[in-house]
């Protein structure tokens, strides 16, 4: 079977490849044989256990060789079908460590065109603790993105019927925050409130975190590079965030350059402090699901950035 | 896997220790902006910046831990902030190539299951 690594498409699956280990993945009920075992004694269990292959280990579980079902034709066409395995099996094992990503797996099977492989203790160990087919893997990754998608249809649920009363309740105030330029200290003050704010109404926390993320970003850009400005921030009646950023000036010049990743024009000594990278517009645009930027020489600039806070309004 | 277990393994110099929480990511950098874009919540960060700023950034993103590499000072002012909002703070003489290369490979040979 060939294994499709499309990036478009198998976003999540490429994402779990990557962080299933094997461990958790793997048959650790093991059948295995060792060297003094005929192959009609394998060929017998390879029927009774509908399984294309089996190790050979040595009395510490140690692997020695391994014998498929090719082997076992051959051994009938060879007419050696009667005798001990040792001389014919196949003696260079590929195995794979059990700490290691599903990705490993997946790859030797697609390598060496197998589609089992014994599982090490450890990188280097000939100890076997498992085996591990494709069927392991796909049904793994059935199971986990089946977990996911019933942990997001909660949440969903859940967000819709504890914010929406919520945020009918929460006061419609907006907040108003004031910011000087050059004032690092201050910087962040917005965004924890903001979170703490959005957090208590019991919105998801993803969601939370890219309000506060747009937030920082905002004030650290007034604070870097502005005259001094203001963020707003207010619920509408579609239950989005609305975050508003507006400076004195003294504006940008070029809006494009500054939405292009790593432009930037901080000084030397903001950006020791890990600032002015050039990332914070982008990831303000990135983090937002609707993102409105103007910006004159005259009036300064006027940032709109609309989160949508994955509530919905009660059906009348 | 438990912060304890990393302070231990990585020979790590205690400056502020809230609680024990269990870490399941890292991200390694000195950008801000880089760090509120990729690092993930419930992770361990390393990085050479050790300002308050470094503070607010770890509590946006649900950062548990801040491990100060290269043995920068970090500035009382800087302690205070992290007491106050319950980040963990840690130093190492170390560089944050070693400290990460040692912390993902505890976490490679660990899982959340078994």
């Amino acid at each position: 079977m060939k294994i499709d690594f499309s990036k478009e498409k198998l976003t999540l699956v490429n994402e779990l490849i990557y962080r299933i280990k094997i461990m958790e993945t793997m048959t650790k009920e093991l059948i295995y044989f060792q060297k003094n075992t005929t192959f009609r004694e394998i060929q017998l269990k390879l029927k009774e256990k509908k399984i294309s292959g089996v190790p050979i280990l040595d009395t510490q579980k140690n692997i020695i060789g391994i014998v498929s079902t090719d082997d076992v034709i051959t051994a009938f066409d060879k007419k050696y079908i009667d005798e001990d395995i040792d001389k014919y099996m196949t003696q260079e094992v590929i195995t794979v460590p059990q700490n290691f990503s599903i990705v490993s797996a997946l790859q030797k099977f697609e390598k060496y065109s197998i589609g089992r492989l014994p599982v090490t203790e450890f990188l280097h160990s000939k100890k076997i603790v498992g085996i591990i087919t494709l069927s392991d893997i796909l049904k793994k990754l059935l199971e986990v993105t089946q977990s996911i998608a019933g942990k997001i249809e909660n949440e969903e649920s859940k967000n819709s019927k504890i914010s929406s009363d919520f945020i009918k309740n929460a006061p419609k105030k907006f907040f108003r925050f004031e910011g000087n330029g050059d004032d690092f200290n201050c910087a962040g003050k917005v965004a924890s409130i903001t979170k703490k704010y959005f957090i208590e109404l019991g919105i998801d926390k993803e969601i939370v975190r890219r309000i506060a993320i747009i937030c920082y970003e905002a004030e650290m850009n007034i604070c870097i590079h502005s005259l001094g400005g203001i963020i707003t921030i207010e619920i509408d009646d579609e239950n989005n965030a609305i975050i508003c950023a507006r400076d004195n000036g003294p504006g940008i010049p070029d809006i494009n350059l500054a939405l292009t990743p790593g432009f930037t024009t901080a000084s030397e000594k903001v950006r020791a402090l890990g600032f002015g990278a050039g990332m914070g517009l982008p990831n303000i645009k990135n983090f937002a699901d609707k993102f409105e930027i103007r910006s004159s020489l005259e009036s300064g600039t006027q940032l709109k950035a609309i989160i949508n806070l994955g509530v919905k309004n009660e059906n009348k | 896997m438990k912060i304890s277990e990393i302070i231990e393994k990585c020979q790590l110099k205690k400056v502020v220790f809230d609680a024990d929480h269990e870490i399941r990511n890292g991200y390694t950098g000195d950008l801000m902006s880089d760090v509120m874009a990729n690092a993930q919540p419930e992770s361990i960060w390393i990085t050479i910046q050790a300002h308050k700023n470094s503070i607010a950034v770890a509590l946006i993103k649900d950062i548990k831990a801040i491990i100060f590499t290269n043995n920068v000072s970090i500035h009382q002012e800087v302690i205070e902030k992290a007491k106050e909002e319950k980040i963990n703070l840690f130093q190492s003489r170390k560089d944050s190539f070693t400290i990460s290369g040692e912390i993902y490979s505890m976490m490679e040979g660990k899982t959340e299951k078994d």
